[in-house]
């Protein structure tokens, strides 16, 4: 039995279609990377799984359970989300916030008691930022906010995290240490991770960091090719998604290894971008 | 460890605010008991509320006694339902929308149960029909802003105030057309006098006609307090946390209409409270809506008793509510701004 399996999901906005035919599944332990351009359905592919759309064609199974049967409460015991780093919110005390990742545990008229609490302190200090408790979560800088916000889904205690471009706005430094933090999670919580990214070296990193990894490139809401990085991240692959034009390379890095990484040399031609761009719009 | 006892420490403030916010309104009432234009002197006023309460006849005048226990002490509590009502129904509401702009009134029941008053003054001339006119418009008025934010599947907040501002608007200018038609000499000034909002009819009978739905919606409110703080973190997030959100946004909804529609149809429209007391409750408490719900609710009914105390003092006849809550309330929420420098905002 997968941890989740997702059979024949189609789905259409309005005037749109935005994913058609998806079925793939993971297991536990796994990250899975959707990868692919802006618009090409893996923002709907992860709302379907934490239940913001009504599903109009397909099936989806968690833990074999019909994903269908499970009330939004049951769901988010099973399948937490760390949306992007962000700040338009009240400015809450980190504590508190990382504090909301236990609502599926309380009851309706209920508060978070101590026992939440200490849940939330220990996430806390699992990710490393227990100092921040009493900070204030919108005067932290975007990095920071997404390791809040990794707690958060820490406190949440659930198999299956979904991120939706985790490390997008950030720097050098915290995308590596964001990345760094999902890698320790993975390894250390026994989760699993499914990760809508815009930068396939994502993939590449968690791969050689020991992460059993898999990648599901997707084009105008269809899966192109599902399998290992090295299989499914190639030149031709790239060209055909992102139309660019790519170098693969292989870096050598001390412990863990070679790490391979793409290097984006130049857009394809121009008429093809026009295309790219039109589908975009 | 450093930060653990930080937070042990706040929350031993947090729990003697709980304490002060608890009895401070208690206080403000007791406190007008003693404070009015007509003389009665504090041993008159103790007397009476001792015999009110024991029962035992007192020698003080009948007159001095009905302004104490029929006038003073009815209008206090019944501005402490009001303030308290308006604050917490705005500050659940710019939690919900997460918009610090937001107040009580911005799905329309003001407005509504400005238009059903306006239509009860010249249909009917009586009080109690009125208070109902007022109330089911109000609520007839949020129903529609949550019909318009309906039209997307799933009520997006956007939605919902634009339904709340198209709402509001067209009612306004029902009122206005009320208004235009009213008798001059004798409806008019009655309807433009309950839109500035006042106490002055505050008895028993109006604490009894409100009492249920500012208890029940308030008290909804304060249970949700916790869920608040998730909703505020938006439709896509919330929902991933577990929260059905077309239930609770919805309960919440139906919360502050109860409470705000039981404030208004008695009160009239008073501005102000349920946009600013909210933000004087961020800067004593900070955001959570855990502490930030009762201590809007206890801030705003230490307001509105304030405020009547100060518009019956004031002049010889009585100051309209929504005039003192602005002059009042404006330079003192700039001077709490000053220092606070807006708590993070």
């Amino acid at each position: 039995m997968h941890l989740i399996e997702i059979q024949d999901l189609s789905f259409a906005y309005p005037q749109l279609a935005a994913l058609q035919d998806i079925s793939l599944h993971m297991d536990t332990g796994e990250a899975l990377c959707l990868v692919g351009p802006n618009g090409c359905g893996k923002t709907t592919l992860l709302d379907h799984l934490i239940g913001a759309h009504s599903m109009q064609k397909g099936r989806i199974f968690f833990e074999g359970k019909d994903f269908r049967k499970l009330r939004t409460k049951e769901l988010a015991k099973r399948i937490g989300y760390v949306p992007q780093s962000r700040r338009n919110t009240f400015p809450y005390r980190v504590l508190d916030f990382v504090l909301m990742g236990r609502t599926p545990y309380t009851g309706v008229f209920a508060s978070p008691d101590e026992n939440d609490r200490q849940i939330a302190l220990d996430a806390l200090e699992e990710i490393g930022i227990l100092a921040f408790q009493d900070r204030i979560f919108t005067q932290l800088s975007g990095g920071e906010r997404q390791l809040v916000i990794l707690a958060r889904a820490l406190a949440q205690k659930t198999p299956l995290l979904l991120m939706d471009e985790p490390t997008a706005h950030l720097d050098f430094a915290h995308e590596l240490m964001v990345l760094e933090t999902i890698v320790k999670m993975i390894k250390t919580q026994n989760l699993s991770v499914m990760m809508a990214t815009h930068f396939p070296n994502h993939a590449f990193y968690l791969q050689s960091n020991g992460v059993p990894t898999r990648v599901v490139m997707m084009k105008q809401g269809k899966i192109l090719q599902i399998g290992q990085p090295d299989e499914v991240l190639t030149v031709p692959n790239i060209e055909k998604v992102f139309g660019v034009n790519s170098r693969i390379l292989s870096i050598q890095n001390g412990q863990s290894g070679g790490m391979k990484t793409i290097v984006p040399v130049k857009t394809a031609n121009q008429s093809e971008r026009m295309i790219i761009c039109d589908k975009i719009g | 460890m450093a930060p653990l006892e930080i937070s042990q420490k706040k929350q031993s403030t947090q729990r003697i605010l709980s304490v002060v916010f608890v009895l401070l309104p208690l206080v403000f009432i007791v406190i007008t008991m003693f404070i009015g234009r007509y003389p009665v002197s504090a041993q008159m006023v103790i007397d009476t509320v001792w015999s009110k309460v024991t029962g035992i006849p007192v020698a003080v005048p009948d007159i001095a006694q009905t302004v104490v226990w029929d006038i003073r002490l009815p209008r206090a509590i019944l501005g402490a339902l009001v303030g308290g009502a308006l604050a917490v129904s705005g500050a659940s509401l710019q939690g919900l929308f997460h918009n610090p702009l937001v107040d009580s009134g911005i799905l329309g029941v003001s407005s509504g149960a400005g238009f059903g008053a306006a239509l009860g003054i010249i249909l009917f001339d009586n009080v109690v029909m009125i208070y109902v006119l007022s109330f089911i418009f109000s609520l007839t008025a949020v129903f529609f802003s949550y019909l318009i934010g309906r039209i997307y599947s799933t009520v997006p907040n956007i939605m919902l105030v634009l339904g709340g501002v198209i709402v509001s608007s067209i009612f306004s200018a029902l009122i206005s057309f009320l208004k235009y038609v009213a008798d001059p000499f004798d409806q008019l000034p009655t309807i433009v006098f309950w839109l500035m909002g006042s106490l002055a009819n505050a008895d028993y009978r109006e604490i009894s006609i409100s009492l249920i739905p500012i208890l029940v919606g308030t008290l909804g409110l304060f249970a949700l307090r916790w869920r608040i703080n998730v909703l505020s973190l938006g439709d896509k997030e919330a929902r991933s946390l577990g929260l059905n959100t077309r239930v609770y946004k919805m309960a919440v909804v139906v919360c502050t209409t109860l409470a705000t529609a039981g404030a208004v149809s008695v009160s009239g429209i008073i501005g102000w409270i349920g946009l600013v007391i909210p933000h004087i409750g961020r800067m004593i408490v900070g955001n959570d809506n855990r502490y930030l719900i009762p201590a809007s609710m206890s801030i705003g009914a230490c307001f509105l008793i304030l405020i009547d105390n100060v518009g019956r003092m004031l002049t010889g006849s009585e100051l309209p509510l929504s005039i003192l809550t602005a002059l009042v309330g404006g330079p003192f929420y700039v001077y709490l701004l000053k220092r606070t420098k807006g708590g993070g905002w």
